[in-house]
């Protein structure tokens, strides 16, 4: 691909995903801007692109009907179009409100009714336009995204994940939460972070979201006999970064 | 084989004397569990453990292992073979050294396994603890373990310490040994031989009679399902066995986009996309796609495929995947009992 052009663009997000990327910090970053060419990035730039792009990276979920025409216009200038983060992949923590009605008051009281609130349910960027590849987790792991920008640099496919965290915690030896008397998603969530929240002793949240075939029956079933939650918290506990995929998407 | 006595008394003075000459790898605690690290103080050593998260074969094939470094079109195998003793090995887990072995030695020789391998002194030790999944006193009970160069039994007044090769025998100058007594020999078999009756779960049928029986259930489409129904597809139970050797090899690019390493990482056959393969052309197919399917493809390898290649089951009684198994279904005991007692 020679040296390609690269875009940050960013939708319904909080473009942490954009700053993970600064935390390659100066000596990493400046060496990855002699092999590519950002020419948007918000978070790092002012400067902005109208012209043909090598690689967008998307950031951030569709939840307004008039980002359409923006996502078809990246998606028209680029050749490679990667969902960036876990509200572009999924729909991500922003998809928690799909499955609530009082969520605007809730979190804005009074001030509820402002226009710039009024919004759809959040859905993957892949709802809208074509996705060539998908960078999961919240935040993305910054190492897997300097691998998949590699792959494409050399013209190579991007292998990304599609087994479980339990993978990852057995080839650190990390003792499993549930024989600590804990809980863990770790089972049924998408790896490629390397682990580190139960290797800290914290189970998993799955903000990778789930593999492509997880056992969500078993999960609920485990997550009730072995980690000691109720009917009800088995049931909601997978929600928060996978909410589109355990209570449905939006039509 | 000559059988050597150190008195408890000795026995830390000996750990330490070695620590300080050699590289020591042996079982520590891990917060509730144990690992083999690097033993640095000899008061770290637990040899009284029950089991370790993963078995020792991460020491001769890691986890996460570089297998060449490139850079432009210059490339080089890294294979790192640092002279090391892996001390506290229990006879199940030498069992299933001696089954990678052999795996590793066939056909494709691995040099990266072999090469940490033959740099290994492997001290196995006695079963102090039972853990509660354990199993390896009804298993592979005629296959014998032989791939360790000593072997240290505590006994009640120190341990008995018997070499086997000269690798093992290299270690006696670190410590007071003297010849063992006969009584102490007996002691030290005596340990041994008692402690194979105190497994919590036992397989109620011979190897041979298993395996036939997983044959004649193989094509038992509904039993494999109903098995396998809770199954995460986590690979578990593959990677923190004894006896699985599959991996994976990838790519990895150094930023500045000219060097990198080709690395090969522990692979799982229970997990969904393990048989996907290309077709070609963008095109792919997964030759085990349903869950039933490679739970089935497990228990065949363990109990059916590789019997005669290595003289037995390819499972050595650890019980470290009844352990992992959150969805508690993996225990090669309760699985093997439900199949043998299968309707026909």
């Amino acid at each position: 691909m020679g040296k390609p052009t690269v875009a940050f663009f960013d939708f319904a997000c909080c473009e942490g995903c954009q700053i993970e990327m600064t935390n390659l910090g100066d000596e990493a970053f400046l060496e990855l801007l002699n092999h590519i060419d950002i020419v948007e990035f918000r978070e790092a730039m002012s400067e902005t692109t109208k012209e043909p792009i090598d690689i967008a990276l998307i950031e951030g979920s569709f939840t307004r009907e008039a980002d359409r025409a923006r996502l078809e216009d990246i998606r028209r200038r680029a050749k490679v179009v990667i969902a960036y983060g876990q509200c572009a992949t999924t729909g991500g923590i922003n998809a928690l409100k799909n499955h609530q009605k009082d969520y605007k008051e809730f979190v804005y009281g009074h001030a509820a009714g402002m226009p710039h609130l009024a919004s759809d349910s959040a859905r993957p960027i892949s709802s809208v336009i074509k996705v060539d590849y998908n960078a999961f987790g919240c935040p993305v792991s910054k190492y897997e995204v300097l691998q998949i920008i590699s792959h494409l640099v050399h013209g190579k496919e991007p292998v990304i994940p599609d087994y479980p965290v339990c993978m990852e915690c057995k080839r650190r030896e990390t003792v499993c939460r549930y024989h600590e008397g804990d809980h863990c998603l770790g089972q049924v969530a998408r790896a490629g972070c390397g682990a580190p929240c139960p290797a800290s002793g914290i189970p998993c949240e799955a903000c990778r979201g789930f593999v492509s075939d997880p056992n969500l029956a078993s999960l609920k079933k485990v997550l009730r006999e072995e980690g000691g939650l109720s009917e009800r918290r088995a049931e909601t506990k997978a929600l928060m970064f996978t909410a589109n995929e355990t209570a449905g998407r939006p039509a | 084989m000559n059988a050597y006595f150190i008195s408890a008394h000795d026995f830390k003075p000996f750990i330490t004397r070695l620590i300080e000459a050699r590289r020591v790898i042996g079982p520590v605690a891990k917060r509730n569990r144990f690992t083999f690290e690097r033993v640095t103080r000899a008061e770290d050593l637990r040899l009284d453990y029950d089991v370790t998260i993963l078995p020792p074969k991460k020491i001769f094939f890691p986890p996460v292992q570089d297998l060449v470094h490139f850079e432009g079109e210059r490339y080089a195998g890294c294979i790192e073979a640092e002279p090391q003793v892996l001390l506290g090995v229990h006879f199940y887990d030498v069992k299933a050294i001696d089954m990678t072995d052999q795996l590793f030695r066939e056909k494709f020789a691995d040099p990266n396994y072999l090469a940490a391998r033959e740099a290994t002194t492997v001290v196995a030790s006695n079963v102090q603890r039972v853990s509660d999944a354990a199993f390896w006193g009804s298993i592979g009970a005629d296959v014998a373990p032989k791939g360790h160069d000593a072997f240290l039994t505590m006994i009640e007044t120190g341990y008995v310490f018997e070499t086997r090769t000269p690798k093992g025998a290299a270690l006696l100058e670190f410590g007071r040994f003297r010849i063992a007594e006969k009584s102490e020999v007996a002691a030290a078999d005596r340990v041994n031989a008692e402690i194979l009756e105190k497994c919590p779960e036992r397989i109620d049928h011979p190897a041979e009679a298993v395996a036939k029986r997983l044959w004649e259930v193989f094509g038992d489409e509904a039993l494999w399902e109903k098995l396998a129904e809770d199954c995460f597809s986590c690979g578990s139970c593959n990677v923190i066995c004894p006896t699985c050797y599959c991996f994976d090899v990838q790519d990895r690019w150094n930023l500045d986009q000219k060097s990198g390493a080709r690395a090969r990482s522990w692979d799982a056959c229970l997990t969904q996309d393990f048989a996907q393969v290309s077709l070609g052309a963008g095109a792919t197919e997964n030759f085990r796609e349903s869950r039933g399917e490679r739970f089935r493809h497990r228990f065949m390898r363990k109990g059916a495929y590789l019997n005669k290649k290595l003289g037995g089951p390819a499972c050595v009684g650890c019980g470290r995947c009844s352990q992992a198994c959150t969805a508690d279904i993996a225990s090669p005991p309760k699985v093997i009992n439900k199949i043998m007692g299968a309707a026909r």
